[in-house]
């Protein structure tokens, strides 16, 4: 248990104990001193607590392994494995340009002020149909993929300044996409068929 | 001799309000134990929606009819 969760836990128990003590002998409430008492213990409490738990979940939310858990999700996390730096996935994970505890969300997210939660308001979607819908067997992005989400690191650095220098002002308002040249992803169709690299496990 | 002047000097909460503190308590409780299970799935998607949907709908019940209780 890392030190996020057990603060969240510590307090929830402490939570629970002063609800339960409230709950027990709600005469106490009858002092002063029960009263704010019952209101940090009924409301102040609980409140901070689920903020607290919601933030620890959605900070989990974004790990490689929270994606992984879900088997349709298998493949895409296979491909990052791929020994072949074509694949631009691959390449950024096998080379630390992602961060590979949060591979999938560094790259599939939006960098807008509500990106994180658009995210995860999408993925109460993909929950639905994984337990409930249909799976479509092949799945596709809700929207082109915007050069934002790759220039949001790479603009600035030197190698891709400099390699880009003719297309940076298209690259930049989106009339050219990055996709354009760099267009190997997750072929999860093929995977069987390449090589990859040995000994290597995801998160 | 009037009934204010019979009672004794010690404050008391109303029956009713106690009783809905007791409600209040258990709905918390229930949705604060359905949080705490879910700290054992963080890396899985039910988790979150257990605590997000589940816990999250007791508190908030929990929470109001707390308030609502504690209104004249």
């Amino acid at each position: 248990m890392d030190f996020a969760t057990g603060i969240v836990a510590s307090l929830l128990v402490v939570t629970v104990a002063l609800v339960g003590l409230i709950a027990l002998r709600p005469g106490l409430t009858a002092a002063r001193g029960g009263k704010v008492l019952a209101f940090f213990s009924f409301f102040v409490l609980p409140g901070t607590a689920f903020w607290g738990g919601f933030q620890l979940h959605m900070e989990h939310s974004k790990s490689t392994r929270f994606c992984m858990s879900c088997h349709v999700m298998e493949p895409y996390g296979k491909s990052l494995l791929i020994d072949d730096s074509n694949y631009v996935p691959a390449a950024h994970f096998q080379n630390r340009r992602v961060d590979r505890d949060h591979a999938c969300f560094t790259c599939h997210t939006n960098y807008t002020l509500f990106g994180d939660y658009k995210a995860k308001i999408g993925g109460l979607r993909h929950v639905w149909v994984y337990y409930v819908g249909d799976i479509p067997k092949k799945i596709e992005l809700y929207e082109p993929y915007k050069n934002r989400e790759c220039l949001h690191c790479h603009d600035g650095a030197r190698n891709f300044v400099e390699a880009h220098e003719e297309d940076l002002p298209t690259l930049r308002s989106n009339e050219t996409s990055c996709l354009d040249c760099h267009d190997q992803f997750h072929p999860v169709d093929k995977l069987a068929t390449l090589p990859a690299w040995k000994g290597a496990t995801l998160p | 001799m009037s009934a204010t002047e019979t009672a004794p000097n010690v404050e008391r909460t109303a029956p009713n309000v106690e009783r809905r503190l007791r409600v209040a308590g258990v709905l918390l409780i229930l949705g604060l134990l359905i949080e705490g299970a879910t700290l054992f799935a963080l890396d899985r998607p039910v988790g979150f929606l257990t605590f997000a949907g589940l816990g999250g709908a007791l508190l908030v019940v929990g929470i109001v009819y707390y308030l609502w209780s504690i209104v004249p």
